[in-house]
């Protein structure tokens, strides 16, 4: 029992870093209908300016982390505005190959200022052990990994939900052209997204560093994985990248401690072929109407 | 007193010359009718003023000064709220949302009035008001994006096709409407295909061919014309004055 609590809980840690990157997937992907295949790559560059923070200036976490995610917020803008505004009414191909062009620039970007190797963000979570009942053993940084990020999820909730600017991020979802007709920005409008989507990459980049190690390349499968869950869940949707991030870190912790970890990646993969096959828009996605 | 006026205004689709330099004013608190068949030029006019489309050549003054180098989310700003043709509601967002993001550029004081207003003029969106835009009737949505128009605090409304799919009872019940706006004091600029309705409420009207303006009145001088008459307002043949398809 202990130990299935303890999967689990490895589970919402890895399904807690998958969602913080899903959710830009979605969120940028609910907006202009695009795949940004550079936003794993935006994950790793946050987890490297905190790695940078903590480790030329030894900056506390609670400061690095905000830094941290707003500093990968202006890298967000500045991708969106240089490399991506230009082409919002070009071919959805030309955005997509530019985006993964962005994606290569950054691996190689960052791989020329600190070099090819594995490195790792100095923990400073507090990393006592504790001890619950009979033998429930969990971390400290564990558990604090999984509440920040619910409690940033929670935040996003409310932001889009109850807040104007919110409100108008689904709407461009809804009806782009019509924003400007009620005197929204719409430029302001993608921006605020790319920047919240950065911002949470990057501290799911944080976290990872802290809990596992941070290369250039991070971002390729991490962001597939995340990608892959956002799919799951339904693109485009919030609540769905969610649900798909901590389903997919389910299917993995459970496959690796179960069977095998060879499996891990065939299984997880299989499972997303065949929840596709039952729904083709994922699970909270809506089915695509085309108005004609 | 002139409220809008458009010199010589030129507007192209690539190398298609949709408006050949078309002269247009509107006075504070008429009810001026734009008319015209399809691919007339009426949408793209009204586009243009709203500066969702570039211009050519030409000029558009609003209260004296010139739009043309305001950007679409600034012209509301300034007082003048476009209806786009097809409503364009958010339809996943509720009908309060809808009406609360047209509040973008509206002081924050005069909310509680204009909501009032709305729901006022349109009693069956304060009904559902917690419904999502998409599950309302084409009606409703016609007067949810017309009560947007009002949220943006406007002096000037454009609207485009208001009775676009609805039957002759809805289509009353919102020109109806159109005339209380009115009557509170905005401007209304209407671009129609249902010319006989568009007459009724307009005090002015101006009729478009192939992008250009050819005949220009007051609604009465519209009404009687004959060349109006064979056109649009349903005593020949082909007249395109009923427009109630869903």
């Amino acid at each position: 029992m202990e130990i299935i609590i303890q999967q689990l809980l490895n589970a919402a840690q890895l399904g807690a870093v998958y969602a913080l990157i899903a959710l830009g997937y979605t969120m940028v992907y609910g907006i202009l209908r695009m795949i940004n295949f550079a936003h794993g790559d935006i994950f790793m560059v946050g987890a490297f300016i905190g790695f940078l923070l903590a480790t030329t200036v030894n900056m506390p976490l609670v400061l690095m982390m905000p830094l941290t995610m707003l500093l990968t917020a202006f890298v967000g803008i500045a991708i969106e505005r240089v490399a991506y505004r230009k082409l919002r009414d070009a071919n959805r191909m030309s955005l997509v190959i530019t985006a993964l062009g962005v994606g290569i620039f950054l691996e190689n970007f960052v791989r020329m200022v600190v070099g090819p190797q594995t490195r790792q963000i100095p923990a400073q979570l507090p990393d006592k052990i504790l001890t619950f009942g009979s033998g429930l053993v969990v971390t400290e940084d564990k558990l604090l990994i999984i509440l920040i990020s619910l409690a940033l999820m929670t935040i996003l909730w409310l932001f889009t939900n109850k807040t104007l600017m919110g409100t108008a991020m689904r709407a461009v979802a809804d009806n782009a052209d019509v924003i400007p007709l009620m005197g929204i920005n719409l430029n302001r409008v993608i921006a605020v997204t790319f920047a919240i989507g950065s911002a949470l990459a990057a501290a799911g980049g944080i976290f990872y560093g802290q809990a596992y190690s941070i290369d250039p390349y991070m971002g390729i499968d991490l962001g597939w994985k995340a990608f892959i869950a956002a799919v799951i869940g339904g693109i485009g949707s919030i609540e769905g990248a969610v649900l798909g991030s901590f389903m997919l870190a389910g299917v993995e912790v459970f496959t690796v401690a179960y069977l095998s970890s060879n499996l891990k990646n065939g299984i997880a993969f299989g499972l997303l072929i065949l929840l596709l096959l039952i729904w083709p828009s994922g699970i909270m996605g809506k089915p695509m109407i085309k108005k004609v | 007193m002139k409220l809008l006026e458009i010199n010589q205004l030129a507007v192209s689709y690539g190398s298609i010359k949709a408006l050949h330099g078309i002269d247009l004013e509107l006075n504070k608190g008429e009810i001026v009718s734009l008319l015209g068949a399809n691919g007339a030029g009426k949408s793209t006019t009204l586009r243009a003023i709203s500066r969702m489309l570039p211009i050519t050549s030409g000029d558009i003054l609003y209260n004296g000064t010139s739009l043309i180098k305001c950007p679409a989310h600034d012209v509301v700003a300034r007082g003048i709220a476009h209806v786009p043709e097809g409503r364009g509601i958010f339809p996943s967002l509720t009908v309060l949302e809808n009406l609360k993001l047209a509040t973008w550029t509206t002081q924050k004081s005069n909310l509680a009035n204009l909501y009032s207003s709305v729901f006022d003029l349109f009693p069956r969106l304060a009904e559902r008001k917690a419904q999502l835009a998409g599950t309302l009737s084409g009606g409703e949505q016609q007067m949810l994006a017309v009560g947007r128009a009002i949220m943006t605090d406007c002096q000037l409304v454009l609207l485009d096709e208001p009775s676009m799919g609805l039957s002759p009872r809805l289509c009353k019940e919102v020109f109806q409407a159109l005339q209380e706006i009115n009557k509170q004091g905005k401007t209304i600029l209407l671009v129609e295909q249902n010319a006989n309705m568009a007459l009724k409420i307009a005090h002015r009207g101006y009729v478009l061919e192939n992008g250009r303006i050819v005949l220009t009145g007051s609604a009465e001088e519209l009404i009687r014309d004959p060349r109006v008459k064979e056109a649009y307002l349903g005593t020949h043949k082909h007249a395109l004055g009923a427009n109630t398809g869903n």
